[in-house]
């Protein structure tokens, strides 16, 4: 269930080699790369259930559909066999679906000749709730997989809120990718109770190692979370959001029952 | 039957008679209390008259490796000194790595005990199944650097030393045994049982092989360790490049670094003291004890001297716990106190509530917080008990309790607290308090999950389920403590690591639930044998300005700990009635005897 993953640019061969043999070891669901190492990373997965898994136009998304689907087709025949997309967050931000919905149909029909999967990354810090909803309800429309959470490199990671309403979204026709920010087994466990069915993460070592604990005491689960802690309103931040989106977050900070109980101690 | 990581043998040294003898341990304490700490335990609860004076002759002092010790394995290289603690009244154990361990293993002794008195100063040599008693005079009153190289040349080149320094001479009861120069079994006083038997040092030295039950099991499980402490960023980074020190700004940041004598949770100087400015002023190289990877012992320039230390504990006691903010001063105390050979935990502790009473005008000697030559000289008078160094060589407690004051001493069952306010994170509160061998942080150490996030991150100032996280963590420190592996291993590997290893080094399968069991069977004995000497659910607790006065500024602003309401739950977690004593049934699962 989890896509064991090196997005940052800087990553070198050794490490990309010592991905594979992590994901072998521990059974991941695949090995997620930029598209540069995927023959490298097809290569190190050859024999092992472990599957490819690369990004298209990734972090931003704003690339022509054309381009995507030129460059998911030359990952696919590089040996990836599932496709890590970024929507057109600007477009979706612009109300015109029917763009969003066409770049996404481009990728999934590439994936789909040769038996791959499609995730649309969403980038949910750059949108309010219904905009993450409807963005839910296009990428199932245009056929793809998953919808999954974040880059990673934006202004928000994985939040239990956003897996919850994508779920709610989506119902149990696709899957949910919750990724960034997610660096421990309580993190993931959050996820996956809150619907997500994919993990992407760079810390699949430490998850899988703290799982471990996880059925040495109820206490783990028995701590109570502080919802200001787990709260998107938490991670948004106005010199990385859109300015419509800062203020929709802060907004329901103000009206949220918890504020009075939680916010003042736990904001510091 | 050959026998697999242990050796099954303990050496007993009677010192008044001068004999010595090697017996066989049974099989059923080796399954059931492993090594270390677990094995010590059982032999003084076993052997020991309640009530025995812990400075008297009827008191034992046992040294005691592990059977993961010697194998190689990632940080096994430590060993175990337990005996009944003359600072705390209840049983004590303090280990400590370096290389000694290691060595008391390749002696082909799983432990040593120290029987009676000897009528003069010794040291004891034990190599390679046999030992010796031998006149050690010549080295009475030297401090423990003078001592060790003495030992070396007059024993072997090769031996390895733990000694005492003349605070363990003079019955001081916060001496600790120094082996390996700078490496010490710190806590509890047990350098004074060591000194009250005429020991000046045990000097071991051998060659007997562990042999290692499945090797193929072994290799496969060493490798996945080594692997793990590559990847955790703490074993990985942090430790080895800043070694212990690296906690005082994380630990200041949070609001719960202790500054003067727990008055408050923020040192504003705490930058002058921490790791990253060691590493700047007076760091020279790392130290690893043997078979480590990691390397966070310090190797450090003192007047010109390369000296060991100070960690991360020290630079606290020494430093904000009486408002010393000089890195060099603070370095220079830590040589004195191991050349004295003494507890830099207990003396900078006792020293800040000597300072807290100055201040309230409740002693006569005035000293003002950060005066780092008062400290110097009142060390030296701890460690020949001279003036108010006698009140301060009897540990806090006694000395705040003297004074009048007995509120002041920060301390739990006797045994000075360490280097985190409990206010800033309720589990840690609650091992303090319930900790069988006083105010400790490792018998389970809530800071790794309540602040480091070590296996994971938990809400450091929730405090009802805090009972059953505590619980696991005291099993598993008690169960790792007879292996014996440092805790640091805990931050990159898993319980079931821990239960594989020793099944692959001693042939017989330890699950994580028998592994767990291995260490509740250790905690409640260790509770026995405190209730056997007095001890009851009111030692179960903390200095009242934990409880009472919530910290004023910082990352744990407003909070006081809450040990009524986790204490009731935590004894009904642990199975024990609401007085604290552990039930029959309970004791009848752990095969155990009241």
């Amino acid at each position: 269930m989890i896509d064991h993953t090196k997005l940052s640019p800087d990553k070198t061969s050794s490490s990309i080699e010592t991905l594979c043999d992590e994901a072998k070891e521990y059974g991941f669901a695949s090995v997620c790369v930029n598209p540069y190492w995927v023959p490298l990373v097809s290569k190190g997965l050859q024999g092992s259930n472990v599957k490819v898994c690369t990004v298209i136009s990734f972090p931003l998304g704003s690339t022509l559909p054309e381009a995507k689907v030129e460059e998911a087709r030359l990952a696919m025949e590089a040996g990836a066999s599932e496709l890590d997309m970024v929507m057109n967050i600007g477009a979706m931000r612009s109300g015109n679906n029917e763009l969003v919905e066409k770049d996404i149909r481009g990728v999934v029909d590439v994936a789909r000749q040769k038996g791959g999967l499609v995730k649309v990354i969403l980038e949910v810090g750059y949108l309010t709730d219904e905009q993450v909803i409807r963005a839910c309800g296009i990428a199932e429309a245009a056929g793809a997989d998953f919808v999954k959470t974040a880059t990673g490199f934006g202004p928000m990671g994985a939040t239990v809120h956003h897996v919850r309403i994508m779920r709610e979204a989506v119902g149990e026709r696709i899957g949910v990718k919750a990724a960034g920010g997610i660096r421990n087994f309580k993190d993931a466990l959050r996820m996956i109770a809150a619907g997500a069915s994919r993990i992407g993460t760079s810390a699949g070592v430490e998850i899988m190692e703290g799982y471990r604990w996880a059925d040495l005491s109820e206490a783990w689960v028995d701590i109570e979370e502080i919802p200001c802690k787990l709260c998107p309103v938490r991670a948004a931040n106005a010199a990385k959001m859109p300015k419509d989106v800062y203020s929709y977050y802060k907004s329901r900070c103000r009206d949220c029952p918890h504020r009075d109980t939680y916010n003042r101690f736990y904001w510091r | 039957m050959k026998i697999f990581g242990w050796h099954g043998k303990v050496l007993r040294v009677n010192l008044s008679s001068e004999k010595t003898a090697s017996e066989e341990i049974e099989g059923e304490i080796l399954n059931g209390f492993v090594g270390g700490r677990g094995l010590g335990v059982k032999m003084l609860y076993d052997e020991l008259q309640p009530g025995v004076d812990p400075l008297s002759p009827g008191n034992k002092l046992v040294f005691a490796v592990g059977p993961v010790t010697g194998t190689g394995a990632p940080m096994s290289g430590r060993h175990a000194v337990v005996s009944k603690s003359p600072l705390t009244g209840g049983v004590f154990d303090s280990n400590s790595g370096g290389s000694f361990g290691v060595e008391l293993k390749f002696t082909g002794f799983d432990a040593v005990v120290l029987e009676e008195k000897a009528s003069s100063p010794v040291y004891v040599y034990v190599s390679n199944g046999g030992a010796e008693i031998r006149d050690a005079s010549a080295a009475w009153g030297r401090d423990t650097q003078e001592t060790t190289r003495w030992l070396l040349e007059d024993a072997s080149p090769k031996a390895r030393v733990a000694c005492i320094g003349p605070a363990g001479e003079n019955l001081v009861r916060i001496a600790c045994i120094v082996n390996d120069y700078h490496r010490a079994a710190g806590r509890g006083g047990l350098g004074a049982v060591l000194g009250s038997k005429n020991v000046k040092a045990l000097v071991v030295e051998g060659d007997t092989k562990t042999h290692v039950a499945n090797e193929l099991a072994f290799a496969e499980v060493t490798k996945s360790i080594a692997f793990l402490l590559k990847k955790q960023p703490l074993t990985k980074d942090s430790l080895p490049t800043f070694g212990t020190s690296v906690l005082v700004n994380i630990i200041n940041e949070h609001g719960m670094f202790p500054t003067r004598n727990f008055t408050e949770g923020v040192f504003n100087d705490a930058e002058a003291i921490s790791g990253e400015k060691l590493k700047e002023r007076i760091f020279l190289k790392p130290y690893a004890c043997r078979s480590c990877p990691v390397g966070c012992g310090r190797i450090t320039s003192v007047e010109g001297q390369e000296v060991g230390g100070p960690e991360y504990e020290t630079l606290w006691a020494l430093g904000a716990q009486c408002g010393v903010n000089n890195l060099e001063d603070v370095a220079l105390v830590n040589h004195f106190c191991n050349t004295l050979g003494l507890d830099t935990i207990s003396m900078g502790s006792a020293i800040g509530c000597a300072m807290d009473l100055s201040a309230r005008g409740l002693i006569d000697e005035k000293m003002r917080w950060g005066d780092s030559k008062k400290m110097v000289s009142l060390v030296r008078e701890t460690a020949y008990k001279r003036g108010l160094g006698g009140d301060l060589a009897e540990g806090s407690r006694a000395l705040a309790q003297k004074y009048g004051a007995p509120e002041l001493a920060m301390q739990v069952k006797g045994l000075e607290l360490p280097a985190y306010d409990p206010r800033g994170a309720q589990g840690q509160a609650l091992a303090y308090a319930t900790s069988n061998r006083g105010g400790c942080h490792l018998r389970a150490y809530m800071i790794g999950p309540e602040v480091l996030g070590a296996p994971t991150l938990v809400d450091r100032f929730e405090w009802q389920a805090k009972p059953k996280l505590v619980r696991l963590f005291q099993d598993f420190s008690a169960a790792m403590d007879t292996m014996i592996m440092c805790r640091f291993s805990s931050f990159a590997i898993a319980v079931e690591h821990y239960a594989h290893l020793l099944s692959a080094v001693v042939g017989v399968s330890f699950d994580t639930q028998r592994f767990l069991q291995l260490g509740e069977r250790i905690w409640t004995l260790e509770r026995l044998f405190n209730a056997r000497e007095g001890f009851d659910h009111t030692d179960d607790a903390l200095p009242t300005r934990f409880l009472e006065h919530p910290l004023e500024e910082g990352g744990s602003r407003g909070m006081k700990v809450h040990l009524s309401e986790m204490l009731g739950s935590y004894y009904r977690v642990r199975g024990w009635d609401e007085k604290g004593n552990p039930r029959p049934e309970l004791l009848a699962r752990l095969g155990l005897k009241a």
